[in-house]
């Protein structure tokens, strides 16, 4: 009896790291919050013509979704539905907030660059989304794994979008201050046209065909 | 238990008081510390603005208004702030003047300007030809001054030049009666 006990015991926890693994990498391709589920696209087009802006803001809504996720989802018993999205607005407000303070003070020209779309965050589809769908349904370790997919997914869109549209659009790679290279035909006649929104709204829209196919393939 | 709790009709106001009481009690928490950073930084900024005004600035004092130029013991002029409404949102700029009361020159702090058209007010092309300007001369062109507006920006070059004649008079008008 103690053996099947012990026997439960293993398969749960197993079971518990195989789901936080799937929940994990689900947010990465299947399920990629800009190509997939196509939210919060606002931010990715203005964030995407350099790729300075793109991490920063890749790394802001991770500690974002991380924090809210981990919140909501610690406290979701107690949350009453009638007031289920001002509550959720007022915790992922406050860490954006934090995120803007810490910004302001000791990272002052990320800061500057990514202006009004830091506080914007707060609007962003994909946090409010997960908070709903997500972290308001399950246990805090699941939630956790769900933001930390859902951000790198987030964030790897941003880096693929940016790295398009500054080599394309500049000639060259300049990633915090460093130069890393420059084309030598394409930076002195830069195809500006991809730093322009109707350039971005381009490049993504073949990663998303690029990433729909990739799940067609994987028979999803 | 938690049932019983939040069927009463008072929980969610309270819960959502609560939630809220949390997350300002956080907010001036971080803010506490960030702010005398960003205060530094601020200060840091302006001097910075200022030297680049006066190149031979040795200290400057705030007061009210006004920034005090000083080299060693003497004035060597006066700088001040001045905002207006551009073409698309508030120009923020920072105007030194000599004691002669011409102008030294000028900074653009913030805009909001169409890129490559209003932004170009930025450019030292266009505010240099306000040094050594005295207050009467600073109009455009087109208005009888003797500033010339940038090519298809006509409304954004004359608000940085309007908005330097009026806080100017308005300085020179404090300055007189000290």
């Amino acid at each position: 009896m103690g053996q099947e006990r012990n026997k439960s015991e293993y398969g749960v926890r197993q079971n518990a790291g195989a789901v936080f693994w799937k929940e994990l990498v689900k947010g990465l391709v299947i399920s990629n919050p800009v190509f997939i589920l196509t939210l919060g696209l606002c931010p990715v087009l203005a964030v995407t013509s350099s790729i300075d802006n793109a991490l920063g803001m890749g790394a802001g809504v991770i500690f974002v979704l991380l924090c809210s996720n981990i919140i909501i989802s610690a406290i979701r018993k107690a949350i009453p539905a009638l007031v289920r999205i001002p509550v959720f607005i007022v915790i992922i407000a406050t860490f954006v907030t934090i995120l803007s303070l810490v910004f302001e003070a000791y990272l002052p020209p990320l800061h500057e660059s990514l202006g009004i779309y830091l506080s914007l965050i707060v609007v962003n589809c994909i946090i409010l989304g997960r908070a709903e769908v997500f972290a308001s349904k399950n246990n805090v370790l699941y939630s956790i794994a769900d933001a930390l997919g859902i951000g790198l997914g987030f964030t790897i869109a941003l880096i693929m979008i940016s790295l398009f549209r500054e080599v394309l659009g500049t000639g060259g790679l300049t990633v915090f201050g460093s130069n890393l290279f420059n084309i030598p035909v394409l930076s002195e006649h830069p195809m500006t046209f991809f730093i322009s929104p109707p350039g971005a709204f381009l490049v993504i829209g073949l990663l998303m065909a690029l990433f729909r196919w990739i799940g067609v393939i994987k028979g999803d | 238990m938690l049932e019983r709790l939040k069927s009463k009709s008072l929980y969610p106001i309270v819960f959502l008081t609560v939630v809220v009481l949390i997350s300002v009690s956080l907010l001036l928490y971080i803010n506490s510390f960030t702010s005398s950073v960003v205060e530094a930084q601020n200060r840091i900024k302006i001097k910075t603005v200022l030297e680049s005004i006066f190149p031979d600035l040795t200290e400057f004092k705030e007061e009210e208004d006004l920034f005090i130029i000083y080299q060693g013991d003497d004035i060597i002029g006066y700088t001040f702030l001045a905002s207006g409404n551009g073409y698309s949102g508030v120009i923020d700029m920072l105007v030194g003047i000599n004691i002669d009361y011409t102008i030294k020159d000028v900074a653009i702090l913030s805009q909001t300007e169409t890129p490559g058209l209003g932004s170009r007010i930025t450019e030292k092309a266009f505010t240099n030809q306000f040094m050594g300007l005295g207050v009467d001369d600073i109009n455009l062109s087109k208005d009888g001054g003797s500033i010339d507006a940038i090519t298809g920006a006509t409304i954004s070059s004359r608000a940085v030049t309007d908005t330097i004649r009026t806080s100017m008079a308005e300085i020179i008008e404090k300055l007189s009666e000290r």
